[in-house]
């Protein structure tokens, strides 16, 4: 039998350990079998991917672009979800804010994620930058609520709402998976509004090292990319992990943050 | 868990009931599908508030489970679907029950809905029957069984089994004793393609079959079951036995390949604790599977509980698609409040 591939993953929440027995149970069906390892935070599995206790990590895109730095670009990324290819950051504010461009935030307060986040923290100050606006000219509140785990929580953006609604702060940048989670101010006209949204850049991303052959690599991405949304026993695992299919990876989608990172002094290790 | 709402002074009703929401994705992500989270609505908003987890419930996919003053417990994910859990056979709809009279020749003393030569005839009628056999048909029913008291006892039991099976594949049920003269001549003109016939025989021997059924009602029954099988049609036995004797059934099963059953037609079931009955297991909606049951006053849970207030379904028979569908709901209703007491008590 065919030595299983070892991924690792963040413990951020309980459902990832029956992702990750779903997706073992699929894989042992196929010719590239998988066993799965979990981390508390992506520092540890990052370094556990480097030192070689990996064969594969599911990142973030924090995580990505810092295993990028460490290892002189040598990693590889082998696919996303479909998800990961149109993440955008949403700025929301109180419904009737008048908030209308990311201009009109000079000199009002503006509630970020948790400091790791890509999408909530580190992302939306580029964007800032980008509109010509410094730190200085945003009050910037932080939300350090789930640090480690890159926003996977989404604790800290639902913390960073609170903040708005209890009037601690003006406006929150958020990912548009929260956005859509509270119902894209559908749900209770009168809450929440958007008033920017950013371009779309790449979210998660297996990531293997170049000790991984691609005799090994290239069957199992096969594989993984074969699993149907429309197969009554993929589906439910595909749910659980947001996607409705597995894709390959779109790597100009880390530009942005790969820029913001620099920007911002973001060290390559945690 | 109850997740404490950070306190808020909402300048409007519409954000704070926001607030509820936001806690419910945070309680919601910290347990793992099937979970449950509860959270607390504000007493000045709950009714904002509510709407609002009911909306955000319906749009994430996600399900309230219960709904106590001003705490709301919400499963991750939606409970796995009643119906598809069932085997085929087993989907409410998928064969319809009616019973045909009430009145009986016997008085057997396990009898579930307390026929006897005494009991009042309850008849469906052919009209009704009719209808029942062609929405049944329109209705996606498989198969429809007819059920006494003893069917035999009707003068025009012949047009009515004509009228079902020449919509759907019939079974009927007797004891099979009354095979002779003109009721004999009605079987004859009954359709052998389509039609089962299904006798009740509880034992091997006369013992216990007649001293629940009657002195003699035994030897009649075997004898109505050759009759049937001359006459060309296909019988099924039926064995209502003591929850005590069903490891017993052996001898049995070996007596029923005497007499020229089949082994797929033997269907040996425990007794129900129903009508005259004074033991059996405990039947109720809650454990029982639904089996559309119609009779004279209407439509039942289970044919074994058509003369049970409890699984008193509704007096409207027509549309029976309408009866079918209250039935599923019901059903699906029963499942997911056992699953969720299940989830919260759950055995050490
Ligand atoms: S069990 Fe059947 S045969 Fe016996 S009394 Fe009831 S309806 Fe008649």
């Amino acid at each position: 039998m065919t030595a299983p591939l070892v991924i690792g993953s963040v413990a951020y929440s309980p459902n990832v350990v029956p992702i990750w027995e779903g997706m073992r149970d699929y894989f042992a069906g196929t010719s590239t079998p998988i066993d799965f390892v979990m981390y508390s935070n992506y520092g540890r599995q990052v370094d556990a991917l480097i030192s070689g206790s990996l064969d594969l990590a599911w990142n973030t895109n924090l995580a990505w672009v810092r295993t990028v730095a460490q290892t002189d670009s040598a990693c590889r990324a082998l696919a996303s979800r479909d998800t990961d290819l149109i993440f955008t950051t949403v700025f929301v504010a109180r419904s009737g804010s008048g908030f209308t461009s990311l201009e009109s935030l000079r000199g009002r307060r503006l509630v970020l994620g948790s400091r790791d986040s890509a999408q909530a923290a580190i992302l939306p100050v580029h964007f800032l930058r980008e509109a010509g606006l410094s730190e200085g000219d945003v009050n910037l509140t932080r939300i350090d609520s789930d640090v480690g785990k890159h926003g996977d929580t989404g604790r800290s953006e639902l913390d960073a709402l609170r903040a708005v609604l209890d009037d601690r702060a003006d406006a929150a940048a958020i990912g548009i998976n929260t956005w859509q989670a509270i119902g894209r101010g559908e749900l209770l006209p009168g809450a929440f509004e958007s008033f920017w949204t950013s371009p779309e850049y790449s979210h998660c991303t297996f990531t293997a090292m170049p000790s991984l052959e691609v005799e090994r690599a290239d069957p199992w991405v096969a594989n993984l990319l074969a699993m149907d949304w429309e197969n009554p026993q993929h589906r439910p695992i595909l749910e659980m992990e947001g996607l409705q299919a597995w894709v390959p990876p779109r790597l100009e989608g880390y530009a942005s943050l790969v820029k913001a990172v620099s920007e911002q002094g973001i060290t390559a290790r945690w | 868990m109850v997740i404490p709402r950070t306190p808020v002074s909402p300048p409007s009703a519409a954000p704070s009931a926001m607030g509820v929401v936001l806690d419910l994705i945070e309680g919601i992500g910290r347990v793992p599908t099937g979970g449950m989270a509860t959270v607390a609505l504000d007493a000045a908003n709950r009714i904002a508030a509510l709407d609002l987890v009911v909306a955000w419930c319906a749009s994430s996919g996600n399900e309230i489970v219960s709904v106590e003053g001003l705490t709301v417990t919400v499963r991750h994910g939606r409970s796995p679907d009643p119906l598809a859990q069932l085997d085929p056979a087993q989907v409410p709809g998928s064969r319809v029950w009616v019973y045909t009279n009430f009145d009986c020749n016997l008085a057997c003393d396990y009898c579930c809905v307390r026929s006897s030569p005494k009991a009042e005839r309850r008849a469906i009628g052919a009209e009704r029957l009719q209808q029942i056999a062609s929405e049944a048909a329109a209705a996606g029913v498989g198969e429809l069984i007819l059920t006494g008291g003893e069917p035999f006892l009707l003068n025009d039991l012949d047009a009515l089994v004509n009228s079902c099976t020449d919509e759907l594949p019939t079974t009927l049920l007797t004891n099979g004793m009354l095979f002779r003269g003109a009721r004999l001549e009605r079987l004859r003109r009954m359709d052998r393609s389509r039609l089962t016939l299904q006798v009740s025989v509880d034992s091997a021997t006369p013992g216990i079959h007649d001293s629940h059924r009657g002195t003699g009602s035994w030897a009649k029954a075997v004898d109505g079951i050759r009759i049937a099988h001359d006459e060309g049609f296909r019988v099924k036995v039926a064995a209502t036995l003591p929850a005590d004797q069903m490891h017993e059934l052996d001898p049995f099963h070996s007596f029923l390949d005497t007499i020229g059953i089949s082994r797929e037609d033997q269907v040996i079931r425990a007794l129900a604790h129903r009508g005259v009955a004074d033991s059996g297991i405990e039947l109720t909606v809650d454990s029982l599977i639904p089996e559309v049951t119609i009779t004279a006053d209407g439509v039942y849970w289970h044919p074994v509980a058509a003369d049970h207030d409890a699984q008193f379904v509704t007096r409207d028979i027509f549309p029976l698609a309408d009866a079918i569908a209250e039935i599923t709901r019901r059903f699906v209703a029963h499942r997911r409040a056992a699953d969720s007491a299940a989830e919260w008590f759950p055995c050490a």
